[in-house]
């Protein structure tokens, strides 16, 4: 196994056991995301995705196999503030303003918020919510929250991030307005990206490496190479050659 | 919308200004059991004449009332975070917290005259009101939090007390706020009931017992409204408080993903039974600790042991027994029947307000009201109309009974979602047929919730009224008692009524799970 800045999971087996039946997530699942590399993960409901990626995060055990996040175990290099994250809900603290939901992570880290007013204000500023520092997050539209929620997942700096649907609960438009300023802001970033999601044009859109998913039991059965030059624009989601990869990856997702 | 809510509002004023008009009418003419309902105006005019009285009263009530309220709510929020980071705790104390919130204050606060001095008796039964509202609040609170936004916080690393410190704690307040709501009412009342029982020169509770026997109507009301006025005010205060600091800071997004309550199901029979056994008997080593603690003579203050010495094995048992009984006997039918009254008019009414939309919201706020008015204002001016007969209990009974509940069973029953209700309309359903189909259905848990909420409630009135006016009962053997410093008997008649109170509580309880399971319904915590 590798043991650089990027995500590997080797074997992993994860299956719950409810009452009667059990769920097999995952079966012998790999993943290799190089450093600096964007992965999008992408599959039907319940094919294990989000679970590989909790798995990856520390948030759920794993039966068997070994995970290695920036060369560590999942729980240490979250403890020590390698990872970033953000869901698919944004899941802000409805009683912090914008500025202290993005330096929650600093708190949970046990590192002094204080003396980052200058990032967050830089961060702010990269997500496009400047003048909003200390607006609560009921008064932001849907997008603006997801933004807080991607700025707040790059206050640590992370040399890896992960993301969960960040945008599903947008609309289709939007969603296209977010995925070109996610691509700048990660690309300024320089971290290694692990995108969950279930839009086909959001995937073949932001990836280097689409990695399909299928369920029962849960499972990798392809990993295709987007070959498009970035910085990608608007533009490309008309080009040919980008609905050509498209239809390969729903092809792949169907199981011709 | 703001129109239509300007409309509806200046209809509750309408209606207001017609009751009282009523009101003055009525009492201005004597109408009422001889005068026993005197005018609004009248009742002011002998409130302005006791001016000289009221600020000593009022404000030893008041002392009172806030430092029970204070002690006993820094209790509730601490014993609440407790119990959600030790399950096995809240379990073990299950028998104590249903005992203090179905004890009836004024059968405890002779014991707590007799085993505390000066205001400590006052402050204990306030903190005893406000305890297991505030406690409960804290659990609930704290244990639905936002899963998503814990999840971001163990995302990087936090473990569960940075989870508690930066997501359930404050996701807790409007829980604990809307909680102190409800428990500030039950500070005065609990502090009120304790003047009744114990001998002090100042307190509303003293100036009422010394006004009843004057037979002057409209001192008694004015006492009444007075204390009303207290409890309402402290409900207003944290009314406002929890709409002042929440309007802007609820969760922006509905989580779907609530975390289930532990209910320790895995755990092996044996230590499951440990528990249970150390849940019953808790309350009793509590009980035995405290009079200890206190230090009070074996004479006056009785053990768990002593009570079962004096009912059982001394040589003038059997004349306790009996009249134990013979209390039993007359309190026990009265509370139920009351209580049946209460509910199955609450019910009859509730289910049916789809029909009279107007009537219960002009009756709604009167309902309210009533919520924060002290059960102990309420009685003597029902005993001034009702006279010292067995009706005054019943009345009492019901009308304890019938508020809250009609309360929860309407709120209940407003959380149909319209699309439930426009199905069978969409079928052309008749008002019967959609009555039978989706109200009465929906308001079941919230009957069950409420009888179980009840049943404390209506001993306790009942037992006021017997102790104040008819002389009979449970009630009025407590008072006798006192007066023949009857020790055994007096901490008897409070170990009797707070364990029919928890009995009951339990039966309604084990009756409402068995059958709301069944139905494939949930149950009102």
């Amino acid at each position: 196994m590798h043991h650089d800045q990027g995500i590997h999971l080797r074997s992993v087996c994860k299956t719950y056991r409810g009452r009667g039946a059990d769920v097999e997530a995952l079966r012998d699942m790999n993943l290799d995301c190089a450093p600096g590399s964007f992965t999008a993960l992408i599959g039907p409901s319940g094919c294990g995705k989000s679970t590989a990626m909790r798995i990856a995060l520390g948030l759920e055990d794993y039966d068997t196999g070994e995970v290695r996040i920036a060369g560590h175990p999942p729980a240490a290099a979250t403890a020590s503030g390698v990872t970033g994250v953000a869901f698919q809900d944004a899941a802000l603290l409805p009683w912090r303003t914008v500025a202290r939901n993005i330096a929650l992570p600093l708190e949970v880290l046990g590192r002094d918020p204080a003396k980052h007013g200058h990032e967050i204000a830089k961060l702010i500023d990269l997500v496009g919510l400047k003048g909003y520092e200390t607006a609560l997050p009921g008064q932001l539209s849907g997008g603006m929250r997801q933004r807080v929620s991607i700025a707040r997942s790059l206050i640590t700096e992370p040399e890896v991030l992960f993301m969960d649907e960040p945008f599903g609960a947008l609309d289709q438009i939007r969603r296209r307005q977010m995925n070109v300023e996610l691509q700048r802001i990660w690309m300024e970033s320089g971290s290694t990206a692990l995108l969950v999601t279930h839009g086909i044009d959001e995937a073949a859109f932001l990836a280097d490496y689409v990695v399909v998913m299928h369920a029962n039991p849960g499972r990798v059965v392809e990993i295709i190479e987007v070959p498009f030059e970035r910085p990608r624009r608007n533009e490309l989601y008309s080009a040919p050659a980008f609905h050509a990869l498209c239809d390969r990856i729903a092809k792949v997702l169907h199981g011709e | 919308m703001a129109n239509r809510a300007g409309f509806l509002r200046s209809g509750t004023f309408r209606n207001l200004a017609i009751l009282i008009l009523v009101w003055e009418v009525v009492g201005r003419v004597d109408w009422i059991a001889g005068g026993a309902l005197p005018g609004l105006s009248e009742i002011l005019i002998r409130l302005w004449a006791d001016r000289g009285d009221y600020p000593g009263h009022v404000w030893a009530t008041v002392q009172a009332s806030v430092l029970g309220f204070v002690i006993g709510n820094l209790v509730a929020v601490g014993a609440g975070i407790l119990f959600v980071l030790f399950p096995t705790l809240l379990r073990l104390t299950r028998g104590f917290n249903i005992a203090v919130f179905a004890l009836p204050p004024i059968a405890i606060a002779p014991i707590l005259v007799l085993t505390l001095s000066g205001m400590a008796p006052r402050i204990t039964l306030a903190a005893l009101g406000v305890y297991f509202v505030t406690m409960s609040a804290t659990v609930v609170g704290l244990s639905q939090f936002d899963t998503r936004a814990a999840d971001v916080v163990r995302a990087y690393g936090g473990k569960d007390w940075m989870v508690m410190k930066l997501v359930r704690l404050r996701g807790a307040v409007p829980d604990i706020l809307s909680g102190l709501r409800i428990a500030a009412p039950n500070a005065v009342l609990g502090a009120i009931l304790a003047e009744f029982g114990g001998g002090g020169r100042w307190g509303l509770g003293t100036y009422l017992l010394g006004s009843l026997g004057r037979g002057d109507p409209a001192r008694l009301w004015g006492i009444g409204l007075v204390a009303t006025l207290i409890a309402g005010l402290s409900y207003l205060v944290f009314a406002v408080i929890s709409a002042r600091t929440l309007g802007s800071s609820r969760s922006v997004t509905l989580n779907t993903a609530i975390p289930d309550a532990d209910d320790g199901a895995e755990r092996s029979l044996p230590l499951r039974l440990a528990v249970i056994a150390g849940a019953a008997l808790l309350p009793f080593f509590l009980w035995w600790a405290f009079i200890k603690l206190t230090g009070v003579p074996d004479l006056i203050a009785k053990t768990p042991l002593g009570v079962l010495d004096y009912l059982f094995l001394s040589d003038t048992s059997h004349i306790a027994r009996a009249k134990l009984l013979a209390a039993l006997a007359e309190t026990l039918p009265i509370t139920a029947i009351g209580m049946l009254a209460g509910l199955g008019f609450a019910f009859l009414l509730a289910i049916s307000a789809r029909m009279f939309p107007g009537f219960i919201k002009t009756f709604m706020p009167i309902a309210l009201v009533t919520q924060t008015m002290p059960l102990v204002a309420l009685t003597p001016l029902l005993v001034l109309i009702l006279g010292r007969g067995t009706s005054v209990t019943l009345w009492i009974t019901i009308s304890v009974t019938f508020f809250p509940a009609f309360v929860l069973l309407v709120q209940g029953i407003q959380r149909v979602p319209q699309s439930v209700l426009d199905l069978p309309r969409a079928y052309g359903a008749s008002a019967w047929t959609e009555l039978r189909m989706v109200s009465i259905p929906a308001a079941l848990p919230y009957l069950f919730a409420a009888t179980r909420l009840t049943v404390p409630r209506a001993l306790l009135g009942v037992m006021i009224a017997e102790w104040l006016a008819t002389g009979t009962g449970l009630g009025n053997l407590l008072n006798q008692s006192r007066g023949y410093l009857d020790y055994g008997m007096i901490w008897t008649v409070a170990a009797v009524s707070v364990c029919l109170s928890v009995a009951f509580y339990y039966a309604i309880l084990l009756i409402e799970r068995r059958t709301l399971t069944r139905l494939g319904m949930q149950w009102v915590e």
